[in-house]
């Protein structure tokens, strides 16, 4: 019961802070809104500079992209940890030759709001007219079992599925598994 | 939107609480694991090797802030022994840098993590450990680069790759140590280099082998000569660098090439692979000459789609006493268990090597602490379990199809592979490399009569032993199914020419030329056998139409030399001798011929130079020792005359002329007693010789020995009557 009480006292405390930015890009300008008008959905790849599995997932995302967007999907590559500086992901990008949006998830806001926890991790928001909702979290596709035990090729694209199934109208399946990847890092880590 | 929000903190509350779970806190207050206290020193003895900037892991570990980074994963990967990457069951095997975290080790790691991974007192930290991008032993004696780098596409699966570095020098060396520099070590998986004789695998792929050439395994042409793969030239990402044992370095040829293989992992981004192979030499030839032996049942592998327990196995008896020094066991993605055992002669079971979760990302060439010794009649056993269901994660085919043995990563294989040293070698008998050899090859022609290469392997060896009517019977078994075989009819000739019966050598010969498109071999050979037969007109004949065929052949122009020097044109000889050695500096026999050209009008020192180089490119030769003797004692160096002699002697003890030369120069240099052994020895050898012993007499007389020179000189007479010197000399003695 205590803890109810506390939940419910937090909450009220973010209703107040609703207007604050979701993050900011890599100029330093706040993002405010990460559903661009006429978007079908809004797909979060939580990534992180210096995850070899991240970035291993890196190419899949961008052959994703470059399918869906047409469709009204817009992709956001989130950089939740402390030590992905603007600088830092900027020289990801050249090093990748990546070209899509980020968001430095400065304050772990969308971090939370996706409930995600590690990195490559993908949360799926279905655009409404009331707001955003959330309707898949977890893994890219099934190459990754857990650290060490890795596919030659993915079998099951969840990530794919469940962008179709948004698109299709249909109900999303979970992912068939945990993500597997880095931790993200806390944002008072040391 | 801001609804959704909420419902994420709640979430991150409980998460938060959840770190204050009572019963954790206790038990980190207990006993406070901290990184400066206790996890330091564990990631810098067993991680930090790979983990550190610049290094082969993913990723620094070299800071507490880096393990905080990485704290979560380290538990995971640590507690399913992921990492670090040690794949042998504990007690299956003592191998040198294992790599398995202790069982307390692991607790003290997930208690570190579960505590909220506290620094500590950062005054009780230990210092991380220096890593620096320079060779580790020095600068090389020779660096090897891989002319045309590869770009590792940004996704998609492994790669497999083999890259081709020409040795470029005009001189055999013995290598004691190799280090291999991927330029990006972190998507290197590992690395295998063979060394490949004939340069065969470039000449494969002429027009696609600079830029690498793609397979997992490969197979490369070993050349005439009994020269088996002897070491494991393996890299993973913690290998800094190969020291060989002592006494046991590798040889690299003129004209041979190091083939690089590399498994390579997909890392993102588009990457540029290339690659260093760093080369010590050591001036010291191999003293002790290990061999690599294999067990395998590729023929057996043919896995159903779905079959969960496929089990394929082989075992292989030895013939001699071993010290096994190192084992590679080798499957691809289906393999689940990889065990391999050895029954002693006395039933005792010893294991070599227990895997019970194969994973080809981490394999690896597993050497022993201390090599495990096999007495001669032991049975080695090779056991692999394969999972071709949907259960494996690692089944590349989805969903599973039948998988038989192949080179892609798509197909099988079951390869175990030991090195081995013979031990407890009989003085004087064969070498014993080749009775592993045929032992091996009999064992792989019993399992496939089909293995033609088996077959004629095990000819080669039977060659090798001196059994020349085996051997014989094996080449022509593998000629009844491929008569137009060019080496096997050049392998026959050779042993039916030194089983004496050279005219069905030289009809083999010239089959072989006729059948063959590279020709050279057997007309050597041809060549070869003429001269041995003295018919240096034929041979001259024969290399001159060589050389308008294989023109850059150092070994034609000094076979044409020796042909021309038997026809007493020794000046067109020296010519072409001296052609060869243009060719290659390091032409034994155009070495070994103006050294004793030399010898006989040159200057001293000339023909100790030719037949320094010469012993230098066969220390095993004893002829080229004994010119090298006569060379010393002409330009007055008794000492270095005699030591090449001993030398010469230890190399052929059952050389009776060898024996007598060794003793005239020892009476030469006052040493009249050794003299007097090895003139006995000579004897003992060679007891008809009528001259010996009238030398041994000699000696005898000077020793003051007059009752046995008179017996010697007596000897000598019985055998040969007329025998002038032996008959003065008995004259001479005082009278008895």
């Amino acid at each position: 019961m205590a803890l109810r009480a506390a939940v419910v006292v937090l909450c009220m405390a973010m209703f107040a802070l609703a207007a604050d930015p979701l993050g900011t890009d890599l100029n330093g300008h706040p993002i405010e809104q990460i559903a661009p008008p006429g978007a079908k959905a809004v797909v979060l790849f939580f990534a992180a500079s210096d995850c070899p599995i991240s970035n291993r997932y890196i190419p899949e995302i961008e052959r994703l992209d470059r399918e869906f967007a047409p469709q009204g999907v817009h992709f956001w590559w989130v950089y939740p940890n402390p030590g992905d500086t603007a600088a830092v992901v900027r020289r990801h990008y050249e090093q990748f030759d990546i070209h899509a949006d980020a968001v430095l998830d400065t304050e772990q806001r969308l971090t939370h709001m996706a409930h995600a926890t590690i990195t490559p991790e993908v949360a799926v928001f279905l655009s409404t007219a009331e707001g955003l909702r959330e309707v898949y979290r977890g893994r890219i596709d099934d190459r990754y079992v857990a650290l060490g035990r890795e596919r030659p090729v993915a079998t099951q694209h969840d990530l794919e599925t469940a962008i179709r199934a948004v698109l299709a109208n249909r109900t999303v399946p979970k992912p068939g598994g945990p993500p597997v990847g880095c931790s993200i890092v806390p944002r008072n880590a040391p | 939107m801001r609804f959704l929000r909420c419902l994420s903190l709640v979430l991150v509350c409980c998460v938060f609480l959840s770190r204050l779970n009572p019963s954790r806190a206790m038990r980190a207050a207990e006993a406070p694991v901290t990184w400066s206290g206790q996890i330091a020193s564990i990631v810098y003895q067993n991680c930090a090797t790979c983990h550190h900037p610049g290094g082969s892991g993913p990723f620094s570990l070299l800071t507490y802030r880096d393990a905080y980074r990485r704290g979560p994963q380290m538990v995971q990967a640590t507690q399913s022994r992921y990492m670090p990457p040690w794949l042998p069951a504990q007690g299956y095997g003592d191998f040198s840098g294992a790599r398995r975290l202790s069982d307390e080790q692991l607790r003290l790691i997930r208690n570190w993590v579960e505590s909220g991974m506290p620094e500590g007192d950062v005054s009780r930290a230990p210092a991380p450990p220096h890593y620096d991008a320079t060779w580790q032993l020095g600068k090389p004696d020779l660096i090897l680069t891989i002319e045309r780098p590869y770009t590792l596409a940004a996704s998609g699966t492994d790669v497999f790759r083999n890259f081709v570095l020409p040795y470029p020098l005009a001189l055999a060396h013995y290598i004691r140590a190799m280090e291999i520099r991927p330029s990006v070590p972190q998507v290197v998986h590992h690395a295998n280099v063979l060394i490949d004789r004939t340069a065969s695998f470039r000449h494969r792929h002429p027009g696609d082998w600079e830029d690498g050439v793609p397979g997992m395994e490969l197979e490369v042409d070993a050349g005439n000569s009994f020269d088996p793969d002897s070491h494991f030239l393996f890299w993973k990402p913690d290998t800094p660098v190969l020291e060989e044992p002592e006494g046991m370095p590798w040889r690299l040829d003129v004209g041979n090439d190091l083939i690089l293989n590399m498994h390579l992992k997909p890392s993102g981004k588009p990457e540029t692979i290339g690659a260093q192979i760093g080369l010590y030499f050591t001036p010291e030839p191999a003293s002790k000459h290990p061999m690599l032996l294999q067990l395998e049942d590729d023929r057996d592998l043919d896995i159903p789609a779905g079959e969960r327990h496929f089990v394929v196995q082989d075992e292989l008896k030895l013939p001699v006493d071993v010290d096994v020094f190192g084992i590679y066991p080798h499957a691809h993605y289906l393999g689940r268990e990889l065990e391999g055992w050895a029954v002693l002669p006395n039933g005792q079971k010893q294991w070599l090597i227990r895997i019970l979760n194969w994973d080809i990302d981490r394999q690896s060439v597993y050497r022993y602490r201390d090599p495990v010794f096999l007495p001669r009649g032991t049975v080695v056993h090779m056991h692999y379990v394969y999972d071709n269901s949907e259960n494996n994660v690692h089944n590349p085919n989805t969903p599973p199809i039948r998988v038989r043995a192949g080179n892609r990563s798509v197909d099988e294989m079951a390869h175990l592979w030991i090195q081995v040293l013979p031990i407890n070698v009989p003085k004087g008998g064969p070498d014993p490399r080749l009775l592993l050899e045929q032992a091996w090859m009999e064992h792989r022609v019993d399992r496939n009569r089909g293995d033609f290469i088996s077959l004629y392997n095990l000819a080669a060896a039977l060659a090798g032993l001196g059994r020349y009517t085996e051997a014989t019977a094996d080449y022509r078994k593998v000629l009844a199914a491929h008569p137009d075989d060019e080496r096997a009819l050049n392998s026959l000739g050779a042993a039916l020419e030194n089983a004496g019966d050279w005219q069905e050598a030289e009809e083999a010969f010239r089959r072989a030329i006729a059948a063959g498109r590279e020709t050279c071999d057997a007309q050597f050979n041809l060549a070869g056998l003429k001269l041995k037969r003295s018919k240096f007109g034929e041979a001259e004949q024969q290399f001159r139409a060589m050389l308008r065929q294989c023109p850059e052949d150092a070994e034609t122009d000094s076979g044409l030399g020796v042909a021309l020097d038997g026809e007493g044109d020794s000046k067109s000889a020296e010519a072409e001798f001296q052609r060869a050695l243009e060719l290659d500096p390091g032409d034994f026999t155009a070495l070994y011929h103006l050294g004793e050209m030399a010898i006989e009008s040159g200057p001293p020192q000339r023909a100790i130079d030719l037949l320094e180089k010469a012993t230098a490119q066969r220390p095993d030769d004893a002829d080229s020792r004994e010119r090298l003797a006569l060379a010393f004692a002409e330009s007055g160096r008794p000492g270095d005359a005699l030591t090449q002699l001993g030398e010469a002697v230890q190399l052929k003890p059952g050389d009776a002329n060898l024996h007598a030369l060794l003793s005239q120069v020892l009476a030469g240099a006052g040493q009249l007693q050794r003299a007097i052994d090895e003139q006995n020895q000579a004897l003992h050898l060679q007891p008809n010789d009528a001259d010996g012993w009238n030398n041994l007499g000699v000696l005898e007389a000077r020793a003051g020995k007059t009752a046995a020179a008179r017996a010697d000189f007596r000897h000598a007479l019985q055998l040969a009557p007329d025998h002038v010197q032996a008959r003065a000399n008995l004259a001479r003695l005082p009278p008895p």
